[in-house]
C-alpha cells in the first residue's frame, strides 16, 4: 500500500506544481535553503547581541509554529478535509472507490503531509545550515542535531494540532477541557517553579543536550500524539444532512453599512458554520501567538524596554494578516462565475470581512499590554499591529489575488512578500524600539495599503478568474 | 430576427492547445439552440468566452448586444448561466444560496419566487439543508434555478439534464422549451444528441475546437435525417481528415 502514500505525495507536488509552474514551485525550497545557508555567515554578527541558544530557541518556535500552522490549515476536522477538498476527486477520497478504510488514507495523508513538508520547509532549512558549517566552524554533529531537533519541532506542531483537532472533531468540550488541562498544567509548572515551561520542550532539551532519554523521549510523546489522533478520526458519515434555519437574510440586514453586505454575510456564515471562527482562531492564530509569546518572553533581557511588546504586537500582525487565507479558502471563484461579479469585487468583500476579523488581534495585543503590566502603550500597541496587519494583507491581496493558500508557495510571490514586509516590520520595529509612542505613526501604512489593494484589484481583474 | 448572440473568429488557446478555433456563431432571439460535440470538443470554452468567464486570446463576441470582453460582470448580471461542475456555496442552505443570488442579481420578492421553483422542482424539503450535504441531483436543481430565477432573455446552460433522473429531465425539457416560447432565448451545451434533436431549434457541431457545422434541425428533418447519425458521420469524417 505505499502505492497510496508515493501516489499522494505526486498529487500533492502536482497541485502545487501546476498552479505556478514546476519551476517556481521547484525553486521554493532552494530559496529556503540559500536563506539558511547566507544566514549562517551572520551568526557570528548575531551573536554579538543574542546568544547562542536564544537563537536556537527562536529557531526551534518558528518550526514548531510552521508545524502548527500546516497542521492547523490542513486538518481541522472532518470540514477542512471537505473544504481542502471540495468537489475536486483526489486520494484522499479515494475510499469511495477503493478498498481502503478512511483510517487508512487519513494516516497515509497525515504521513505524506508530514513528509511533504518536511522537504519542503525543514530539510533545506536544516541542508543549508550544514552546509554551511565548515566556514562558520559549527561542528557538524551541532548542524545534523539542529535538523533532528528541527523536525521533532515541526512535527510536535503538526502532530500536536492534529491530535487537538481529532480532538475538536469529536466533541468540542472535550477540545476545550484539554486545552484547559494543558493551560493550567503548564502555568502551574510555571507559578510552582518560577521556571518558563519552554526550556522542557523536548526537542530544545534534545539540542541543548543529546541524550537517548530525550530523543526517545520526544519520538514516544510524537507517536503518541499522532497514533492518539489516529485512533479519534472520525470519517463524517456519508448522507448526513446539516440544517439550518434562515441566518443569510438577518445577516445581510445587518451588515447592511458593510460594502457588499451579501459577500461579507456569505463569508460570515462559510466562517462560523464550518467551525473555522473557533477551530482557526485557536489553531491557527491564539496558540501560534502563544507559544511565539512565551519564547518571546526569554528574550525580553535583549530588547529595549517595552520592547517585547511591540515585538509581540508587530508579529500578532503579521500572524493576522494570514486570517485573509481563512476568507478565501472556502471556495475558488468558480461558484461566483454564474453570477454578475466582479474579482475585485470578491477581493473587496474577502477584505471587509478580513477587517471585521482584526477585532481578534486587537483583543488579543490588548490582552497582552494590560497581561503585562503595560496598558500604557496600549493604543501604540494596537495600532502598530493592526497597521501591520492590513499592509500585510494588502500585499498578500495584490501578489495573490483570491489565492493566498496557493500562491505562497510561489518562490517569486513569496520573495516579494517578504521583502516589502520585512522593510515594513524593520522599520517599524526599529520605531517603536526607540520611543513607543513612536509606534503610532504605523498609521501611514493606510497608504501603501489602500495603493496595494487598488493595485490588486485591477491586476487581478486583468486576468482569467479561472482556476483555484 | 434580433440577434441575442454573435460570436465571432472567437479562439482559445491554454499553451499550446487551441481549446477553440476561429468560431463564428450567432444565435437568435427565441432559440434554443444546442452547441454539440464529444468531450474536450471545446463546448464548456465556448460557453465560458460567452459568459465572460475566459477571455477569448483572438476574436471577439456579444451577448444581448454587451461585449464580453469589455464588460464580462454586465453579461453575467442580464443572462442566467449553469456552468458544468460548478456547485452552490457549500455553507449556504438552498434557501440562502437563493437569496444571496437574489441580493447579489437585485431580484425582488426572493421567497414566493423560490417557494415557487422548490415547489416546481420538488426539493422544498432541503430548502434548509446545507448545500455541501446536497445530492449531486439536488443541486443541479439548484443550478438550475438560480439561472432561471430572474427571467433572464437569454440562459447559458452546460449540459442541462446530465444529473437529473428520466422523471426530472422530462420536466426540465418541457419548461425549456415553454420558456423559448415567451420569446426568451436558450443556449445549451450537451453531447447527447437524442436530447438536442427532441429540444433545439438550431444546432451547431464542434469537434477539436473548430465548428464543423450550424444550422436549424428542421433542415435535417426535411432531409429525413437524424441529428445523432449526421453528427456521427460529420465528427467520424473530419477524424479521419
Amino acid at each position: 500500500m505505499f502505492e497510496l502514500f508515493t501516489n499522494m505525495v505526486k498529487e500533492e507536488w502536482r497541485v502545487h506544481s501546476t498552479m505556478f509552474g514546476s519551476l517556481s514551485f521547484a525553486l521554493f525550497p532552494v530559496m529556503i535553503f540559500g536563506i539558511a545557508f547566507m544566514g549562517s555567515f551572520l551568526l557570528p554578527l548575531m551573536r554579538t547581541t543574542l546568544p547562542a541558544g536564544n537563537l536556537t530557541l527562536i529557531v526551534h518556535a518558528n518550526y514548531l509554529m510552521l508545524g502548527i500552522m500546516v497542521g492547523g490549515f490542513g486538518l481541522l476536522g472532518n470540514e477542512v478535509m471537505n473544504r481542502r477538498f471540495g468537489q475536486a476527486s483526489l486520494l484522499a477520497y479515494s475510499a469511495r472507490s477503493l478498498p481502503l478504510s478512511e483510517k487508512f488514507i487519513f494516516s497515509n495523508f497525515v504521513i505524506k503531509d508530514t513528509v511533504y513538508y518536511f522537504f519542503l520547509w525543514v530539510l533545506p532549512f536544516g541542508f543549508g545550515y550544514i552546509l554551511a558549517s565548515p566556514f562558520t566552524g559549527v561542528p557538524l554533529a551541532g548542524a545534523l542535531l539542529l535538523l533532528l531537533t528541527l523536525t521533532f519541532s515541526f512535527l510536535f506542531g503538526l502532530c500536536g494540532v492534529f491530535f487537538l483537532s481529532a480532538v475538536y472533531a469529536r466533541s468540542r468540550p472535550v477540545l476545550w477541557l484539554v486545552l484547559l488541562a494543558i493551560g493550567v498544567g503548564v502555568g502551574g509548572f510555571a507559578a510552582i517553579t518560577g521556571m518558563n515551561p519552554v526550556l522542557f520542550f523536548p526537542p530544545l532539551l534534545l539540542n541543548s543536550a543529546f541524550t537517548w532519554a530525550n530523543f526517545l523521549i520526544s519520538c514516544a510523546v510524537l507517536a503518541l500524539l499522532f497514533g492518539v489522533a489516529i485512533v479519534l478520526f472520525n470519517p463524517e458519515s456519508v448522507g448526513s444532512e446539516k440544517m439550518y434555519k434562515d441566518s443569510f437574510a438577518p445577516l445581510m440586514r445587518r451588515f447592511s453599512s458593510l460594502p457588499n453586505p451579501p459577500l461579507s454575510a456569505k463569508d460570515t456564515l462559510d466562517l462560523y458554520r464550518s467551525g473555522s471562527l473557533v477551530g482557526q482562531t485557536i489553531f491557527s492564530f491564539l496558540l501560534p501567538l502563544v507559544v511565539i509569546w512565551f519564547f518571546l518572553s526569554l528574550l525580553g533581557p535583549f530588547f529595549p524596554p517595552h520592547g517585547l511588546l511591540f515585538i509581540v504586537a508587530v508579529t500578532t500582525g503579521v500572524i493576522a494578516s494570514t486570517m485573509y487565507t481563512w476568507v478565501t479558502m472556502f471556495d475558488t471563484f468558480g461558484p461566483y462565475a454564474c453570477l454578475p461579479v466582479a474579482v475585485s469585487t470578491l477581493i473587496a468583500s474577502k477584505l471587509t470581512t478580513f477587517a471585521v476579523l482584526q477585532t481578534i488581534p486587537t483583543i488579543f495585543i490588548a490582552a497582552v499590554a494590560l497581561l503585562s503590566g503595560e496598558a500604557a502603550y496600549l493604543v501604540p500597541a494596537v495600532v502598530l499591529g493592526i497597521s501591520v496587519s492590513f499592509y500585510a494583507v494588502s500585499v498578500m491581496a495584490w501578489l495573490c489575488g483570491l489565492s493566498p493558500n496557493v500562491l505562497v508557495y510561489d518562490v517569486k510571490v513569496l520573495f516579494v512578500y517578504l521583502i516589502l514586509v520585512g522593510i515594513v516590520l524593520t522599520i517599524f520595529t526599529s520605531v517603536a524600539f526607540a520611543n513607543p509612542y513612536f509606534a503610532l505613526s504605523a498609521v501611514i501604512l493606510a497608504i501603501p495599503t489602500w495603493l496595494l489593494v487598488w493595485k490588486a484589484k485591477v491586476r487581478w481583474d486583468a486576468v482569467d478568474p479561472e482556476g483555484f | 430576427m434580433t440577434v441575442v448572440l454573435e460570436a465571432k473568429n472567437l479562439t482559445k488557446k491554454y499553451g499550446d492547445v487551441i481549446a477553440v478555433d476561429n468560431v463564428s456563431l450567432v444565435v437568435e432571439r427565441g432559440a434554443l439552440f444546442g452547441l454539440l460535440g464529444p468531450n474536450g470538443s471545446g463546448k464548456t470554452t465556448m460557453i465560458k468566452m460567452l459568459t465572460g468567464q475566459t477571455r477569448p486570446t483572438t476574436g471577439s463576441a456579444t451577448v444581448l448586444g454587451i461585449d464580453v470582453t469589455k464588460d464580462p460582470v454586465g453579461v453575467r448580471g442580464q443572462v442566467g448561466i449553469i456552468p458544468e461542475q460548478e456547485t452552490p456555496p457549500s455553507f449556504l442552505t438552498a434557501m440562502e444560496y437563493l437569496e444571496f443570488v437574489a441580493a447579489v442579481r437585485k431580484i425582488p420578492d426572493i421567497e414566493t419566487k423560490a417557494d415557487w421553483w422548490f415547489d416546481f422542482l420538488d426539493f422544498a424539503d432541503k430548502k434548509n439543508v446545507l448545500c455541501k450535504d446536497l445530492s449531486r441531483g439536488t443541486r443541479q436543481k439548484l443550478m438550475f434555478t438560480q439561472a432561471f430565477i430572474h427571467e433572464p432573455a437569454l440562459a447559458l446552460i452546460d449540459e442541462p439534464l446530465i444529473n437529473f433522473d428520466p422523471i426530472m429531465q422530462d420536466l426540465v425539457k418541457d419548461y425549456l422549451a415553454g420558456y423559448v416560447k415567451t420569446g426568451k432565448t436558450i443556449f445549451i451545451s450537451t453531447h447527447i444528441l437524442e436530447v438536442a434533436e427532441e429540444i433545439c431549434s438550431g444546432f451547431a457541431i464542434l469537434h477539436k475546437g473548430i465548428l464543423l457545422h450550424t444550422g436549424p434541425v428542421a433542415e435535417l428533418s426535411s432531409r429525413n435525417e437524424h441529428l445523432p447519425s449526421f453528427f456521427l458521420s460529420l465528427v467520424r469524417k473530419d477524424r479521419h481528415v
